[in-house]
């Protein structure tokens, strides 16, 4: 009995270390790329951005169903209160209440910046998965900074139509919790960092509620996430995310 | 015997042959016009696109912050992002006797959106009635009419236009980001749709009121991006741009003003191009005529034969048969060249002032970023003339030396005896 115990712990054990191979890899990669989203999901995020010309505070309040759907509502400033994106059918509306119109993103504009922040239209929407564009390997298996981690090296697959020449990703092994992600561009720099903190449990997950954004060319700058509610595997489908609803949302 | 008298034998025997020395003259005339007249029209096709590549949007001289290029950042406003007194600064420009006209213009990279159409694209915020004193674009619009100074207005090309579906009396959402890192977005009504011809600017530049411009992406009316000036001598833009420099020097503003022949080098280099073009017109047409211009000369000496043998018999030099018949054909080339003064002279008017206009033929082009018209305007220039004429001269001298040399070298007693 105590040996069968001892063997069964022994087993849980040893899965994540030596015995990792590329599947394995894919599944954590995929896991923390999805970790945000789940099925379904809300949440209020607060968004801070800093830039060498101002300071800003945003409110915003996110639904999301699978890869395909999301909905985003200012919250907070007043003045802007109400401007929403969705983001449903491979496209992208914006809802702007100051003129009370909608406005279609043309393909031209994903790669520029959402609010003003450092995260790109593509950023908020996209839709493919992470591991469907990349091949994955572990570059780093160890201790470093006294925490046992996983660095992850995804590399493009030939043809994936993404913007990053090479994404590298730290992984914490015990909770599989992100710690920080470096983008390179199509000539190997640094283009940005993302750095995650602030583990905590929301809509029964652990999730980072924190999440700082910095590009390389301008470090003063940065955008910061910080969640302040989640929830997982809501009562939503498809219908929520229509331009009527985009609209209502924006009055609301 | 003096030098005058060879010219006067020279002078003389050009009047020998009239007919003779009208075809020659005519040859050396028609060649002398056909070069004044195609420099004329590639100087008038440079002018043209100097003017167009100049005169529809970027203006003569530009002045902006030196950091605003080239990322065009919506922060980098003249005089940093404090500003500067936009008005004294544009009177200050004005004051100078060279610069007809100043405009102050802001800029914003956005979104243009009407219905289910939106394009992306650059709004202009300026005063229009200033802007269409400097550049052409407001000039050209084919319908509508000028954004009012204030008013949630603007104008946009043909092409925006026609994909945003859009006209006269419709209303677009604009989204720009603003410099306080808001969006921002506000609706303007189509008062106009221009035509430049040049297909970018079409597609996607529209042109607004500064006020709600400057409103929009929160920008106070002390901020703007660009200052653009027409010059009244185009090419004399990098002296006047010196100039330019000590009057903003004069406002404390720190600036980078640029002439035309900065930001659109293409345009200085076709010009050079095409005065290289001129050497070569002129080998080919001067060549040309040079073997006619020796033919004659060396059947006039030949014909003459007996007489020069009778001279040098009598003790002239050999060098002053020689200089008479070079004296005859620069003769010959002196009344060319008044043949052709008095034939080109009218033509030069003519299509200076009553270009003919092939646009029907042929439509316009775009060529080194500037809109070209096929209009076959010829351009006035002193120095062409001149130089022509004296390739002409030379030519006619040039062609006469081989004659001159052969008659003037064959020994009398031969000719005299008929060998």
């Amino acid at each position: 009995m105590n040996r069968s115990i001892f063997l069964l712990g022994a087993f849980f054990l040893t899965i994540p270390g030596p015995v990792l191979g590329q599947e394995t890899a894919r599944e954590i990669v995929d896991r923390v790329d999805r970790l945000w989203r789940g099925g379904s999901s809300r949440g209020v995020i607060g968004m801070e951005i800093v830039t060498e010309h101002w300071t800003r505070s945003l409110e915003m309040e996110v639904w999301s169903l699978g890869n395909d759907y999301a909905l985003v509502r200012v919250l907070r400033p007043r003045r802007e209160a109400g401007t929403a994106t969705l983001k449903a059918d491979q496209e992208v509306w914006n809802y702007l209440p100051r003129v009370d119109r909608t406005i279609k993103l043309p393909a031209s504009l994903m790669s520029s910046s959402w609010m003003g922040s450092h995260f790109t239209n593509d950023d908020l929407v996209k839709e493919s998965r992470i591991i469907d564009d990349y091949d994955i390997e572990i570059s780093f298996d160890g201790v470093r900074d006294g925490v046992d981690i996983w660095e992850f090296e995804l590399t493009p697959k030939p043809e994936a139509p993404v913007v990053w020449g090479r994404i590298v990703e730290e992984i914490r092994k015990d909770d599989l919790m992100p710690v920080w992600v470096h983008y390179y561009d199509d000539l190997g720099d640094l283009a940005r960092t993302v750095t995650f903190s602030e583990y905590r449990n929301m809509g029964g997950r652990l999730v980072p509620a924190v999440m700082v954004v910095t590009p390389t060319d301008k470090p003063d700058e940065s955008t910061t996430l910080i969640y302040s509610e989640l929830e997982f595997d809501i009562d939503i489908d498809e219908d929520f995310f229509s331009l009527q609803r985009l609209r209502q949302t924006g009055r609301e | 015997m003096p030098s005058s008298q060879w010219w006067k034998i020279g002078w003389r025997n050009v009047g020998r042959h009239k007919r003779r020395t009208l075809l020659t003259s005519l040859a050396l005339a028609v060649g002398y016009a056909a070069v004044v007249l195609m420099v004329g029209w590639v100087d008038g096709i440079v002018s043209q696109m100097v003017s167009n590549g100049t005169g529809v949007i970027t203006g003569q001289i530009q002045i902006q912050n030196p950091e605003y290029l080239p990322e065009r950042s919506l922060f980098n406003t003249l005089g940093g992002f404090e500003g500067t007194s936009v008005t004294e600064l544009l009177d200050a420009l004005e004051s100078d006797a060279q610069v007809d006209a100043a405009s102050a213009r802001v800029y914003a990279g956005g979104l243009l959106s009407s219905g289910d159409a939106t394009v992306a694209g650059f709004i202009i915020g300026v005063d229009a009635e200033r802007e269409a004193r400097v550049t052409r674009i407001l000039g050209s619009l084919v319908r509508g009419r000028l954004p009012e100074p204030g008013a949630n207005e603007l104008v946009v090309g043909e092409e925006m236009a026609r994909k945003l579906g859009s006209d006269v009396g419709d209303e677009l959402v604009v989204v720009a980001p603003a410099a306080d890192g808001s969006l921002g977005n506000d609706l303007f009504d189509v008062v106009g749709v221009y035509h430049s011809g040049m297909p970018d600017l079409d597609a996607s530049f529209a042109i607004a009121s500064i006020e709600p411009m400057q409103f929009m992406v929160a920008l106070e009316p002390n901020q703007v991006h660009e200052v653009a000036l027409a010059v009244s001598d185009p090419w004399g833009s990098p002296a006047i741009a010196q100039r330019v420099e000590q009057i903003v020097a004069a406002q404390n503003l720190e600036a980078n003003v640029r002439p035309w022949t900065e930001f659109r080098p293409e345009i200085v280099d076709y010009a050079n191009m095409s005065r290289g073009a001129f050497w070569i017109i002129v080998m080919v047409v001067f060549g040309m005529a040079a073997f006619g211009v020796a033919n004659t000369m060396l059947m006039a000496a030949f014909e003459r034969r007996r007489e020069f043998a009778v001279l040098l018999a009598l003790g002239a030099k050999p060098s002053g048969v020689l200089r008479s018949l070079i004296y005859e054909s620069a003769s010959l080339g002196m009344l060319s060249l008044i043949v052709g003064v008095v034939l080109v002279a009218p033509l030069m008017y003519w299509f200076h002032n009553w270009p003919p206009d092939l646009t029907n033929l042929v439509g316009g082009f775009t060529f080194a970023g500037a809109f070209v018209r096929p209009v076959l305007k010829v351009e006035y220039s002193i120095v062409v003339p001149l130089q022509a004429a004296i390739v002409l001269l030379l030519t006619a001298v040039a062609a006469a030396v081989y004659p001159a040399l052969k008659t003037a070298r064959t020994p009398p007693a031969d000719t005299l005896q008929g060998r």
